[in-house]
């Protein structure tokens, strides 16, 4: 898939959800107790869950609350990366030295384990808004360390340079020779940390929340739609329960090309 | 640098990695909010002296240092430490989950990296389509590890360990079809090529060699996305093994485990580390 075919996949997705959350008439924890577990009728497309709630309205915010808070997250873990990043390739020896292996512990550790730690520590009397936050910025806060390696690695070269070294024998300070000189040189690398980051995050928050750890109850998120594959009695009765995770799988696919193209870009 | 100090060195490396593992998993669960809250408290068959009791052992756990000590002391035991919410020595609960998990494991990793050495070999060499044949392992790096063992539970087919390798497979098959792709056009590969030496003695006289050290590297990532896979597949298929018992032990903050549990990840990690960098540390010195 080409950059350009997943931009626009992607931005036909979002358009689309953003139309259904519009034209339906119900918000996405509006309970219909008389069409509970009811497949596909007219009033709800692809049918509604154990308590009544419309599926497509569902997925629509899912994906929406999905996308933003993945987006968010994977711009704050960028922002942290590039911090860093940076001050570990403008610091002395020693300090670069533990800022490495401070990103190299939390590299080496599992990831969705930390995760799950940090998530479920939690208070248990949060707001369903909470959690989806609290979730998003605990993918933020772990989710740096490779991409501070990346951009250590992109501003040790870039110091070395010889229009650096001119710069500083110009008289530069620090701070304007990263400021000038460094972070646009490092925007290119910076864009596809951001975009691999994304997709990342919507499959670490599908693994909590389908271990229950996710963003909490009624709020809609991949990890609690997919929890609906456990019901039988739910499967048996429609085939549209899949939809969450069929659509969860082509907005991963088509970000996953977008990252890729943009990376080889 | 000489070889016992590059050796030391790694070994030191090692062992800072599992201090910051415990030191991280202490200060998580201490500053958690509800730490000090005991469901037992709600129990009214406890007597008063027991709750008494409940709250000395709750006070000893008020300071980090006090927590820290109390769990080098269950280390240097050789128990580490008593589980809050099973009661009985963690090594007990380890030992045999260990055994599941690290079988799982090798399984997973194992099956995954053949099944993605078969395809990116022959797909690498390609010169068209190869975007045609990745797409198989494209469209199973976009379903989660818990989605996938999900999957395999309704369709009645499957198993732990074949999630585990086909989710190990899709993210190696993507490095590997790129490293490959690269040493194919290498000088020397075409040149051999050219003077017709057979694929499979090409891939095993030059390609093997040169990406060897990447492998290893690459090798050590597989632990890492396995460990970090194995909690969502052992609880969804209820595989009894330290993934499961570690979300157990964060569903009901039980520390020794938690602490015990990050202990034998980080040393996994480290000792995996230290093999994939052992040969490259060998021909430093």
């Amino acid at each position: 898939m080409k950059r350009h075919t997943a931009a626009v996949l992607l931005l036909l997705l979002v358009l689309a959800s953003g139309l259904v959350l519009r034209v339906s008439r119900h918000g996405y924890a509006f309970q219909d107790r008389d069409a509970i577990m009811a497949p596909a009728t007219t009033e709800h497309w692809t049918g509604t869950d154990e308590l009544g709630r419309d599926r497509t309205v569902r997925a629509a915010a899912a994906l929406l609350i999905g996308l933003t808070g993945a987006a968010a997250a994977a711009a704050i873990t960028t922002a942290i990366a590039a911090c860093l990043g940076l001050l570990a390739a403008f610091s002395p020896a020693w300090a670069s030295v533990l800022l490495l292996f401070l990103s190299d512990g939390f590299l080496s550790l599992p990831w969705l384990f930390l995760l799950m730690m940090a998530r479920s520590l939690l208070p248990l009397t949060a707001s369903p808004l909470e959690t989806a936050v609290t979730t998003f910025l605990v993918l933020a806060a772990l989710g740096w360390p490779a991409c501070a390696r990346a951009i250590y690695r992109g501003a040790r070269s870039l110091r070395s340079s010889e229009w650096m070294l001119q710069g500083r024998a110009c008289g530069l300070k620090t701070g304007q020779l990263i400021r000038l000189h460094i972070v646009p040189h490092l925007r290119p690398l910076l864009l596809p940390q951001f975009l691999v980051c994304v997709p990342a995050f919507l499959v670490a928050e599908a693994n909590l929340g389908a271990l229950g750890l996710g963003v909490g109850e009624p709020m809609p998120s991949w990890g609690a739609m997919l929890l609906e594959l456990d019901n039988s009695a739910l499967l048996a009765r429609s085939d549209w329960v899949y939809l969450p995770i069929a659509l969860l799988a082509l907005v991963l696919l088509i970000l996953e090309s977008f990252a890729e193209g943009e990376a080889h870009a | 640098m000489n070889l016992p100090r590059a050796i030391a060195m790694r070994v030191g490396r090692g062992l800072l990695l599992m201090l910051f593992a415990a030191t991280g998993t202490i200060l998580l669960v201490r500053f958690a909010p509800g730490f000090f809250a005991d469901s037992r408290e709600m129990d009214a068959r406890y007597a008063q002296a027991a709750r008494a009791e409940m709250e000395v052992e709750s006070g000893r756990q008020q300071s980090v240092v006090q927590i820290a000590r109390q769990e080098a002391k269950g280390w240097l035991a050789g128990d580490f430490g008593q589980s809050r919410q099973y009661g009985v020595p963690v090594a007990e609960l380890i030992g045999a989950r260990a055994r599941v998990s690290a079988l799982l494991l090798a399984q997973g990793i194992l099956r995954g990296w053949l099944l993605a050495v078969c395809a990116a070999l022959p797909i690498s060499a390609l010169r068209r389509g190869g975007l045609l044949w990745s797409l198989p392992f494209t469209l199973l790096l976009a379903i989660p590890a818990s989605a996938m063992a999900t999957a395999c539970i309704l369709a009645d087919a499957g198993s732990p360990a074949l999630v585990l390798s086909l989710l190990i497979a899709a993210r190696e098959f993507k490095f590997l079809r790129s490293l490959l792709e690269e040493a194919w056009r290498a000088p020397h590969l075409l040149q051999g090529r050219a003077g017709g030496l057979a694929p499979l003695a090409l891939v095993r006289m030059h390609m093997a060699p040169n990406i060897a050290p990447q492998l290893r590297a690459l090798a050590t990532l597989s632990i890492v996305t396995a460990l970090g896979a194995l909690v969502p597949i052992e609880v969804i298929f209820t595989v009894p093994g330290v993934g499961q018992l570690a979300w157990s032990a964060v569903m009901n903050r039980d520390l020794p485990v938690l602490v015990a549990v990050s202990l034998l990840m980080a040393l996994v990690v480290a000792l995996a580390g230290m093999l994939s960098t052992h040969d490259r540390t060998l021909e430093a010195a």
